[in-house]
């Protein structure tokens, strides 16, 4: 198993190189020229020259990126160019509403989809089953934004059932301790702001992890018929098991393994989705910031977020395949 | 009284586009301690018969629509699903082909040992681990006490199945039913795999029902056997008669189909000719006729029931001396045993009758070729029974007219 | 024992089989979701292409007196936008920029990504190792993310969002064509081509791509449901077709969001328009999975 951790290791190795290639295109090798996209309306000439001394875009390429590479390592991802603030402080503040954001669509998609998928295993062919193929379905052609306007219209607007818009209510404050929500109001022992967080995270929630559910319960629906037509479980009801005992321990034991891998790539979709959910439910996050710089044309904070996430998705899907490699005892004792 | 008593035994599996007739009135004895040997190819109905006895059935197709299943005289077949749960794994045990796919990959061997006998009675999970090593060393694995930690991929092919053995018979079950045990062994493995399961079901006086497409492998097992063909019994003999005395074309086939070291050099096997019946309908006359060289018209339409060789003695269902039934309307003689084709010297297989050929699915049915037949005219083309009386050539049927071509 | 007689044998039933394709489509007609699929998808299609003929109105001008009326108003079906323009007839000339981009970008994935799917696949070793790390790249930039960072890095023309949001779909093209160029090159009818002295290039093109057909199609089939949803969300964002008069789908969404309690409808039906061509496209895609899989034999 430690020969798997090491192959897997060492296979991203290569990519976190080519990412920091990538971000380093993005953010320096503009069509044209940085220094006048940066001045924009205020380019001279002079202007022009200085700053491109001042960027170093004079210097050769690779002393460009080894510079560049350099200061990254040094968590110095430049700064915005709206606000002139260091970018990588400006994400660990917001980034905490996005996680928080993230793990209620996580706790959303699996915490329905196992379930959803288990249940239309078990009624295969029927209409508990077909019911749940088609949310399956509908689920993954909803593009986030018509889900969360959707949503917004009928349970926030129309019916007033939960709040409509940002992470909390604008009246209550707490102080800002780790930029959880949830957490800086337990710490803060405010139950109401704690439950008002709560409230505020229903709707973005399930806008952002319906398409993760749908993917989920589909994954889940497979390889739960997949194991239960298995010859073990057969075997397993052969030696006189009860139904419970066999579904428990013999289906949902190994149905539940191929669920495990979805988990590393339903993050990239989230922190992909973040943005957009964000921007909908005026969320106080990471891609709220995003949307924002794209409007105000700051390309550096647009792409230095996206090459984070990129790196954190990397890790995320590390840490998952060695979970996977852990869970499995095929693997884990080979 | 018999230990198990299968009577009219009918299973079919209905799917959305067709329903299968697994099994058509299967009908058999068993006693304590007895072997009987349940052979056939795939698709027989062999393995389905003896999943449907302890209802395990695959869902939602599989269903068993007729006949009884008496066990040590209760009957199974509509028993509570918690009375039939205590009966599996406890008074009759099941191991199947694939060892590899028949242990759960994620739970050690004592886990599933320990669940199986915990399963079906009170005791402690130590006293259930100590039975467990107990049961590894008596299927003769090595160092038990270490392997109950292992998992199912650690062990070789042959110690998969030996730890599946332990399992069924962890319980000293009455009846052992094994599903084609050493298919998937190594040859040199099957040897010591079928010595195991020979040797512990005597000692313990457990049944045996052993299924299997090998002829070999039964011979030297069991006391009895039963041929199986489309989902019927079409053959039971103790099995040295069997051998000596094969009654049906199929079993005439069969052992005609073994290449074997004594035989003269430049003597050819003879195949049967065509494929494996279509389970899709359902059976009208004997299932063997489209393939059979020595059918008779009444084959097409009568199911022969199966019945005594010699029909004057008592029939006798079990034991050593068990009766030699077969369900044949033309048996083979003895001379035609030995040959392995009829020998008539104007013998003609009976042609099928016009109603048979189903133009929608553009089959075709009941040509023999002329190698089985002996004589060299296309028997269609014969003009016996007004050969091309079989009716308009429908659908594209490449129906022979009379005679003029035999290729 | 003549054994040039007849070698027609006793047969039983056995429906003929005419050909993967056919068969394939035999199966697919009888799969009603699929065909619903295929219905939406026309819909779509013959919307953009038609979009001229089926409605009088201009997508790109309206009059601010017009402005915000709502569906069911006279003569507009759907109502009209907030700068008077009929809301149907934007809806109609929008599905042109879905489709142009949607269909380009997979092609333009297809073709880069599958190139360099079957490269590695066919190369191996060190080749294959240096490509699929390439791709891994592109993956590790998870959805349209990095179409946001293309659009960013090149602009907003038509062009570079096609290219975007072929960025995100090349990796999957690569990743099949190679997979399925692994599997069935040690299958026994290549080696048997090679037997008779076929070259590498043969094989490939008349006995390892043409088997590697179907997944692709049904990949492609799904990417195009995906890439209409991306462009849409790249419109939603501001990031889509710079032109402002260009009717987009998303674009026109994130135009309207202000109105979302006097307009509601200005937001639902871009995405109704959104989802039901996402829908037909993964409808289709999972038919044609079903019906094209060998294994299911029906």
């Amino acid at each position: 198993m430690t020969k798997y951790i090491v192959r897997r290791l060492l296979t991203a190795i290569p990519v976190l190189f080519g990412l920091s290639i990538v971000l380093f295109v993005f953010v320096h090798l503009l069509p044209g020229d940085p220094a006048t996209a940066l001045l924009g309306q205020h380019a001279t000439p002079e202007l022009t020259a200085r700053i491109r001394t001042q960027l170093g875009l004079d210097k050769p390429l690779y002393e460009q990126y080894l510079t560049y590479i350099s200061k990254l390592i040094h968590g110095d991802f430049g700064v915005s160019i709206l606000d002139n603030r260091p970018i990588l402080d400006e994400f660990a503040t917001r980034f905490p509403g996005t996680i928080e954001l993230t793990i209620g669509a996580l706790t959303f998609a699996f915490g329905l989809g196992i379930p959803l998928g288990r249940f239309a295993a078990r009624h295969i062919q029927g209409l508990g089953d077909g019911l749940v193929t088609i949310i399956s379905l509908v689920g993954v052609s909803i593009p986030i934004f018509v889900l969360g306007y959707t949503l917004q219209y009928f349970l926030a607007v129309d019916l007033r059932w939960l709040p409509a818009s940002s992470s909390l209510d604008a009246r209550l404050t707490i102080p800002p301790v780790t930029h959880f929500i949830l957490i800086d109001a337990a710490l803060a022992g405010r139950g109401d702001a704690f439950i008002d967080g709560l409230r505020h995270l229903i709707l973005p929630s399930i806008a952002l992890g319906t398409i993760p559910l749908a993917i989920v319960t589909r994954i889940t629906r497979a390889s739960v018929l997949d194991v239960s037509n298995e010859d073990y479980v057969r075997t397993a009801r052969a030696k006189g098991l009860t139904e419970r005992r066999v579904d428990n321990r013999h289906v949902m034991r190994n149905a539940w393994l191929p669920v495990v891998t979805v988990i590393g790539l339903q993050v990239g979709g989230l922190l992909a989705g973040a943005v957009i959910t964000e921007t909908v439910f005026t969320w106080d996050g990471v891609g709220r910031w995003v949307f924002l710089a794209i409007q105000g044309h700051d390309y550096i904070v647009v792409q230095s977020v996206i090459t984070i996430f990129a790196f954190i998705f990397l890790m995320v899907n590390l840490i998952v395949d060695i979970a996977y490699a852990l869970l499995n005892p095929r693997i884990r004792y080979a | 009284m018999a230990l198990l008593s299968v009577e009219d035994l009918v299973v079919r599996f209905r799917t959305r586009d067709a329903t299968i007739h697994a099994v058509n009135g299967v009908s058999f004895e068993l006693e304590e301690g007895e072997r009987l040997g349940l052979v056939g190819e795939s698709g027989c109905g062999k393995s389905v018969t003896n999943l449907a006895i302890i209802r395990l059935l695959p869902k939602p197709a599989g269903r068993l629509e007729g006949g009884h299943v008496l066990f040590d005289g209760v009957e199974l077949s509509t028993m509570s699903e918690s009375d039939i749960r205590d009966i599996r794994g406890k008074d009759i045990a099941m191991i199947f082909q694939d060892p590899m796919t028949s242990l759960n990959p994620v739970l050690t061997i004592e886990e599933q040992m320990v669940e199986t006998i915990q399963a079906h009675r009170n005791v402690s999970a130590s006293a259930a681990r100590a039975r467990a090593v107990e049961l590894l060393s008596m299927v003769g694995i090595p160092r038990p006490e270490a392997r109950l930690r292992d998992f199912p991929h650690q062990f070789s092919g042959g110690m998969r199945q030996r730890v599946m053995i332990a399992i069924a018979l962890a319980l000293e079950p009455k009846l052992l039913i094994a599903d084609e045990p050493t298919t998937a062994l190594d040859v040199t493995i099957q040897a010591q795999v079928l010595d195991l399961i020979s040797n512990l079901t005597t000692e313990r006086g457990t049944a045996l029902i052993l299924i299997t497409h090998d002829l070999g492998v039964v011979a030297g097992m069991t006391q009895r056997i039963n041929v199986m063909y489309a989902g019927f019994i079409v053959e039971t003999a103790p099995t040295p008669e069997l051998f000596e005395k094969p009654s049906h074309p199929y079993t005439v086939g069969l052992l005609h189909s073994i290449p074997r070291l004594d035989a003269p050099l430049d003597e050819a096997l003879v195949p049967i000719e065509g494929r494996p019946p279509d389970m899709r309908r359902a059976p009208t006359g004997c299932p063997f006729a489209p393939r059979c060289a020595w059918r008779l018209d009444v084959c097409w339409s009568e199911n022969p029931p199966l019945l005594a060789v010699d029909r004057y003695t008592r029939v006798v269902t079990t034991g050593p001396n068990a009766t030699h039934r077969v369900a044949c309307h033309n048996p083979p003689t003895s001379d035609e045993r030995a040959a392995g084709r009829p020998l008539g010297a104007r013998y003609r297989p009976a042609p099928p009758p016009p109603g048979m050929i189903d133009e929608l699915a553009g089959e075709r049915i009941g040509e023999v070729p002329a190698t089985m037949g002996g004589p060299a005219d296309d028997p269609l083309a014969s003009g016996a029974g007004g050969g091309t009386s079989i009716g308009p050539s429908a659908g594209g049927l490449p129906v022979e007219p009379g005679g003029d071509e035999r290729g | 024992m003549a054994t040039t007689a007849a070698t027609k044998g006793p047969i039983v039933a056995e429906r003929a089989s005419r050909g993967i394709w056919r068969d394939a489509m035999r199966r697919l007609v009888r799969n009603g979701p699929a065909l619903v699929g295929l219905f939406f998808i026309v819909v779509f299609v013959l919307s953009a292409i038609l979009a001229p003929v089926l409605t009088p109105y201009d997508p790109v001008t309206g009059s601010l007196a017009n402005r915000l009326q709502g569906p069911g108003s006279v003569g507009h079906l759907l109502g009209t936008d907030l700068q008077g323009r009929d809301e149907l007839a934007r809806i109609l000339y929008g599905a042109r920029v879905s489709l142009l981009v949607g269909v380009g970008s997979v092609v333009m994935g297809l073709t880069i990504g599958g190139t360099i799917g079957a490269i590695a696949g066919a190369a191996t070793g060190r080749v294959d190792t240096i490509l699929m790390r390439i791709v891994d790249v592109l993956l590790a930039i998870p959805g349209i993310l990095l179409a946001i960072g293309v659009v960013t890095w090149l602009g907003r023309g038509l062009p570079q969002i096609t290219l975007a949001v072929a960025a995100t779909n090349a990796p999957i093209f690569a990743r099949i064509l190679r997979g399925s160029l692994l599997a069935n090159r040690e299958q026994d009818y290549v080696i048997a081509a090679r037997a008779i002295g076929a070259g590498r290039v043969r094989i490939l093109v008349r006995h390892l791509l043409p088997n590697s057909l179907t997944s692709v199609i049904v990949a492609a089939t799904l990417a195009l449901a995906t890439a209409i949803i991306d462009v849409a969300g790249l419109g939603f964002l501001g990031l889509g077709p710079a032109d402002p008069r260009t009717a987009e789908w998303g674009t026109m969404l994130t135009d309207s969001t202000q109105y979302l309690r006097e307009g509601p409808y200005l937001i639902f039906f871009p995405g109704l328009a959104i989802v039901i061509s996402a829908i037909g496209f993964n409808l289709l895609g999972d038919g044609l999975r079903e019906s094209l899989d060998p294994r299911l034999k029906r």
